[in-house]
């Protein structure tokens, strides 16, 4: 726990120092800033613009911020040879990774927490929204980036390629938000083989249909086990990611 | 009891590319055991095996086939490590924290008591010089000083082990007094020292006892004895030893 804690530490510090990152969050307020302007345009619903404009802008760059930031995570450490230290001293590599991850996590959160307040405020302008439904809006896209960068941490290991995992988090990314789509096909295929790998590959990629809140914004509310439901996946899903992450860093040699 | 024993240690890398595997042996059959108290160098060439030896031992490599024992436990043991200060041959730190973090971060992730941290880090940073570089990140340190930085984190935790990978390559005459000074220091605490070399004049100041290494096999273990006041011995022994096998030619002065 007490390694975890260092390696968590000395990652966020990382972060906060990490120039791209910091220019990456300038860019969200920017942002939602001409968001404001444009939101003019819309004269009857500009309230309804804002709001999506700004949770869609949070959640997008929250994304790439989380893709790029855990891709190069352990890469780069390999490259610089700075995991030959770490590793040297009596340090899991579960923790390492664990403590790198959450770090990661922790760090964009904090970036979106920032973007949101501001967003918030910003949404009083309008006569404001209610809390509760923002909060939820946003812990949803929180989730979705928190699976994306445990998805993403995996591939960087897995694929020892940093265009490579970035590409195919895009993929993931974009495959993610066509689940029910894929598993439709695979009722619809005739052939037993392609059902089976298309079924297996909508389970295996994220599923984001979990995370669709704002769709439901000017609609009926999800009730408190759909909440509960997208808190399980995303445990469930960044723990077999990081799982699997482990197993493959068990096996590399530095 | 000793405290390193290679037993038939080897260890070969494979790589494929385009379905073409080809191997290079890194080490092979390895047999040596260095008791405690002892500094023993390991002299050879480049690719001659050395840091080969000294990644089995940090297990930051696998062994093919043999084992590598660190004060009686089969590497890799993460408990051991704690035992153990690692000094590679270039500053491989985190850049983007000051001398004083990295080495809080390193005297936690070696189980030192956070009550403690602060105090040895001061000390340490005291001792190697750097006190008053304390709070300047690393990216603006000389590369002298982040060889002494390096040195600090190997030997924060006061470790019974110090391995040092070419401690003194690229350093200026004052500085490589400086390492020799010290290693000799940690002989006087009854540490055990393992480090490699090119350095033949440095090799033999500082050693009990040494083992040269070519082509990834150990072609001879000479005790002081056998070079103290021999002018010449133990380069010319070492040049007897060695032949290279990197496929460099000799350089033709005609």
């Amino acid at each position: 726990m007490r390694t975890i804690q260092a390696v968590f530490a000395y990652t966020v510090k990382e972060h906060l120092r990490h120039k791209a990152w910091l220019s990456a969050a300038l860019f969200g307020f920017v942002l939602l800033a001409g968001g404001l302007v444009v939101s003019a345009i819309a004269q009857d619903e500009r309230a309804r613009f804002m709001l999506d404009l700004g949770l869609s802008a949070n959640e997008i760059i929250a994304l790439v911020s989380m893709i790029f930031l855990t891709v190069h995570l352990i890469l780069q450490e390999v490259e610089s040879r700075a995991v030959y230290l770490i590793l040297s001293h009596p340090v899991r590599r579960s923790d390492y990774l664990l403590g790198r991850f959450l770090g990661t996590l922790l760090s964009v959160g904090g970036a979106m927490a920032l973007m949101g307040l501001a967003h918030w405020l910003v949404l009083q302008l309008f006569g404001g929204v209610p809390l509760g439904k923002y909060l939820t809006a946003w812990a949803c896209s929180f989730g979705k980036t928190a699976v994306m960068g445990a998805l993403s941490l995996l591939l960087s290991l897995a694929l020892t390629s940093e265009a490579a995992a970035m590409a195919f988090a895009v993929f993931f990314w974009i495959l993610g938000h066509f689940s029910a789509e894929m598993r439709f096909l695979a009722e619809r295929s005739g052939n037993a083989a392609i059902k089976t790998a298309i079924t297996a590959f909508s389970h295996a990629a994220p599923d984001f249909a979990h995370f669709n809140f704002r769709d439901h914004w000017h609609g009926t509310q999800p009730g408190e086990a759909w909440i509960l439901w997208a808190g399980v996946y995303v445990v469930g899903y960044c723990a077999a990611c990081l799982a699997l992450s482990v197993q493959v860093f068990e096996q590399k040699e530095f | 009891m000793n405290a390193i024993s290679f037993r038939g240690a080897g260890k070969t890398y494979r790589r494929s590319h385009l379905g073409k595997t080809t191997e290079t042996v890194g080490l092979s059959g390895l047999d040596l055991e260095i008791p405690q108290g002892e500094v023993f160098g390991l002299l050879g060439l480049n690719g001659s095996g050395k840091t080969t030896a000294i990644k089995l031992l940090m297990g930051l490599h696998f062994p093919t086939y043999g084992e590598v024992e660190v004060l009686g436990h089969v590497m890799p043991e993460i408990d051991v490590l704690a035992r153990i200060g690692y000094a590679p041959e270039a500053a491989y730190l985190n850049r983007s924290l000051t001398g004083r973090e990295n080495l809080n971060l390193f005297a936690a992730l070696s189980r030192i008591p956070a009550a403690e941290r602060e105090e040895r880090s001061r000390s340490m940073l005291a001792k190697v010089g750097l006190a008053h570089a304390a709070d300047k990140r690393l990216s603006e340190y000389s590369k002298g000083m982040l060889q002494r930085a390096s040195l600090a984190q190997a030997l924060i935790h006061e470790p019974e082990i110090v391995v040092l990978d070419e401690p003194v390559t690229g350093l200026d005459p004052l500085a490589i007094k400086e390492v020799r000074a010290l290693i000799l220091w940690l002989k006087s605490k009854g540490k055990t020292v393992l480090f490699s070399s090119h350095d033949i004049s440095e090799v033999e100041r500082v050693c009990d006892r040494i083992g040269i290494l070519s082509g990834g096999k150990l072609v001879k273990v000479m005790s002081q004895a056998e070079w103290r006041g021999k002018p010449d011995a133990l380069e010319n022994a070492f040049a007897e030893s060695v032949s290279r096998t990197d496929g460099v030619g000799e350089i033709k002065l005609d």
